[in-house]
């Protein structure tokens, strides 16, 4: 079926093009997971919430940014790791059969007691476990980078403040996960699980308040709408005169509203200038922290199962996209027209996928791009997604195929 | 039955490029030369018999395999040297003979290093930088370190130099006289000629003629030339009873054909005229085919 002989040849002439790419690949995607910040991209979000223009191009995307798979399926998985797997397959597809016959040299393979079939079969597969091996160690250095960078939060399935109360309490884990009125009912648990997360007992009190509620799936009573902006409004100017006292900006103060806290003066400060009363003030500055870190918990939830999802679909869309430029490489004689269809064909599809993308006039063109296939938000948001891989893996199957069968029948210049 | 089968195979490529109708066969042990101008469909020919292009009709045997279907299994039997020199990526001539003998299956090397002794090649060269005669002599050394029983090779002696060229020829009857079967195309007449048993010319993608060196060699109607010291002499000499092929009067030149059998008579004839020079012009495969043309 395959020649262990060749393959070992051809590994050994093109290895250095598939380290190159798989380093920068793998950095890359470390980088997006390693800078990942919730906060940062939160305030980033509010900050292109007010120029409408551009909230308008990012549109739904902007949500699904807030958490690390989301974020690298924005980018990573959407551009750079699609674009440099697409450069290498597009080399190497070219350089395993178009090249060498448009060269000559593939006449001393087949000079050879080897059989044609076998000669370009083994070629298909070193391109396949070259793109399979590229995304494997990505998706292990992607998993170190989740590990290192954000603590190993990623494997435990309880954050710092369960363990830390469910310790006082000397109970499991799982079962004060489970329950978190038991951390509520014990004054200890909550001092330490305050503790753990960094926060004060009052916030944290709050956290857990609205912790549960997430967890119980239940919405929590809204203000009346025209009372709830009268308040915001009163906030505001609270927290724009504890600014001034604590010399920062107010919109830095409003993402970061544990200073005011910290200063009584600040404190007074904001009481006075929104006409609130101080328990009311407090109590929004408690839930808005609160709120904070609830979103953090959803930052660093990471599943490792939509990760390696993540992976497979962008290793079956590159599979796909290789099916093509080495269909081609196997059709053609000569290397200009093996890359005009092999290289040509594939680019389209990826500029065609961003220009549907970038204005709903031109979201048509999402149906003539492959790339439409593999789509990240839906493997992190919960859409399907098992059809449209299943595609890409027969279309790859059979255009290598075809590939294999031309060249099997063909005639060469050597 | 012939070692090598061609039989009225075509691969028209339009235009009257390609081959048409071509037959021939080669015995076991021969060496056969294949003679055209570019272009005339010696490549094409040699591409068929390795099994890279299908014919369009009639078949090609080699050891009774086809050779378009079994091709594989031809090429355990068969080194070949590519009418165009382009190596594979590799670093040396030495990784690259290395590599091309691991994909023969080839573990013995003395025989490549006869060769390249033979040769004297320094494969050890960057492959990329090697001169096109260096290149053609590492895909001479590729070609036959196999010691495969048949060569077929698409002009081997492109950019070798004149030495090179008598130390090929020198390797190529050594390997007659281990009785290999080898079947070579080139443009060069006088070549063919020195190596060949057999001489094939194709013009137009067609066999015009197949010819034994042999009998070019041991040809015995032969040519002489013969210039008289005076128009007198030369113009009685045009009565004698010979074949004059040419006559050159302003030169008192005359080409006579005379078989062995005659050169007594012929000789006995001359004595009484006054002759300036003789000369026997050789009979050559070159001026067999040009009189085809």
């Amino acid at each position: 079926m395959f020649s262990k002989t060749i393959f070992k040849q051809t590994l050994k002439s093109n290895w250095k093009l598939w380290a190159v790419f798989t380093g920068i690949m793998a950095v890359m995607s470390a980088l997006v997971i390693a800078v990942f910040d919730r906060k940062m991209i939160s305030s980033m979000m509010n900050m292109v919430k007010n120029m409408p223009g551009i909230a308008d191009i990012i549109g739904d995307r902007m949500d699904s940014m807030t958490s690390v798979l989301g974020l690298l399926g924005q980018s990573f998985y959407s551009l750079q790791g699609i674009i440099l797997g697409l450069i290498f397959v597009i080399m190497t597809a070219n350089s395993l059969v178009a090249s060498q016959v448009d060269k000559g040299s593939m006449a001393y393979l087949l000079s050879t007691p080897i059989k044609r079939s076998k000669v370009v079969r083994t070629q298909a597969l070193y391109l396949i476990s070259s793109v399979l091996c590229m995304f494997l160690i990505v998706t292990s250095v992607g998993l170190v980078t989740v590990q290192v960078a954000h603590h190993g939060l990623w494997a435990e399935e309880y954050t710092a403040d369960v363990k830390a109360a469910a310790q006082v309490l000397d109970l499991s884990d799982e079962t004060v996960a489970g329950d978190l009125t038991l951390i509520l009912a014990d004054d200890d648990a909550v001092t330490s699980g305050a503790e753990a997360r960094g926060i004060d007992k009052d916030v944290y009190t709050t956290y857990l308040g609205l912790k549960m509620a997430e967890n119980a799936g239940v919405e929590q009573p809204g203000i009346p709408a025209d009372q709830m902006e009268k308040i915001q409004a009163s906030f505001m100017a609270g927290i724009t005169a504890a600014a001034e006292v604590l010399d920062v900006d107010a919109s830095d103060l409003a993402t970061d509203m544990g200073k005011i806290k910290n200063s009584d003066a600040a404190m007074t400060a904001a009481v006075d200038a929104s006409g609130l009363p101080k328990e009311l003030f407090v109590t929004i500055v408690n839930g808005q922290l609160a709120n904070d870190e609830l979103t953090l918990d959803q930052g660093i939830e990471f599943s490792v199962k939509d990760y390696l999802l993540l992976n497979l679909g962008a290793f079956l869309l590159l599979f796909a996209l290789s099916s093509i430029s080495f269909l081609f490489s196997c059709v053609f004689n000569l290397s200009k027209n093996s890359l005009m269809l092999g290289a040509g064909i594939p680019i389209a599809f990826f500029l065609f996928q961003i220009m549907s993308q970038v204005g709903s006039s031109l979201e048509d063109f999402k149906y003539v791009s492959l790339n439409t296939l593999f789509a990240p938000g839906d493997i992190t948001g919960g859409g399907t997604f098992w059809p449209q891989f299943a595609v890409l893996a027969a279309l790859g199957v059979v255009l290598y195929t075809v590939g294999v069968e031309v060249f099997k029948e063909k005639d060469l210049p050597l | 039955m012939p070692l090598i089968e061609i039989e009225s195979v075509t691969k028209d490529y339009g235009e009257g490029r390609g081959n048409f109708d071509v037959s021939l066969s080669i015995e076991k042990g021969e060496v056969f030369g294949f003679v055209g101008t570019n272009g005339a469909g010696k490549t094409t020919l040699i591409r068929q018999m390795m099994g890279f292009l299908k014919s369009d009709k009639g078949h090609i045997r080699i050891n009774g395999l086809d050779a378009w279907s079994q091709s594989a299994d031809i090429k355990k039997l068969v080194g070949y040297v590519p009418g165009e020199i382009a190596f594979p990526d590799a670093p040396t001539g030495t990784e690259f003979l290395r590599r091309q003998a691991e994909l023969l299956g080839l573990t013995d090397m003395t025989y490549a290093d006869y060769v390249t002794a033979k040769l004297q090649l320094d494969p050890t060269a960057n492959l990329k930088r090697m001169s096109k005669g260096m290149k053609q002599k590492t895909a001479i050394v590729a070609a036959f370190m196999a010691d495969s029983e048949i060569l077929i090779m698409d002009e081997p002696t492109t950019g070798l130099d004149p030495l090179m060229r008598a130390e090929f020829v020198d390797i190529l009857t050594d390997e007659k006289a281990k009785g290999k079967t080898m079947f070579m195309s080139s443009h060069m007449f006088e070549e063919v000629e020195d190596t060949c048993d057999k001489v094939a010319l194709i013009k137009d993608g067609r066999i015009i003629a197949v010819k034994s060196t042999l009998e070019i060699r041991h040809n015995q109607d032969k040519v002489y030339k013969v210039e008289f010291t005076s128009a007198e002499d030369y113009k009685l000499f045009l009565a004698e009873a010979f074949e004059y092929s040419e006559q050159r009067e302003d030169q008192n030149q005359v080409l006579v054909n005379v078989h062995d059998r005659d050169i007594d008579r012929f000789l006995h004839v001359l004595k009484d005229y006054h002759i300036k020079f003789i000369t026997e012009i050789k009979y050559s495969l070159e001026k067999y085919f040009k009189s085809l043309y």
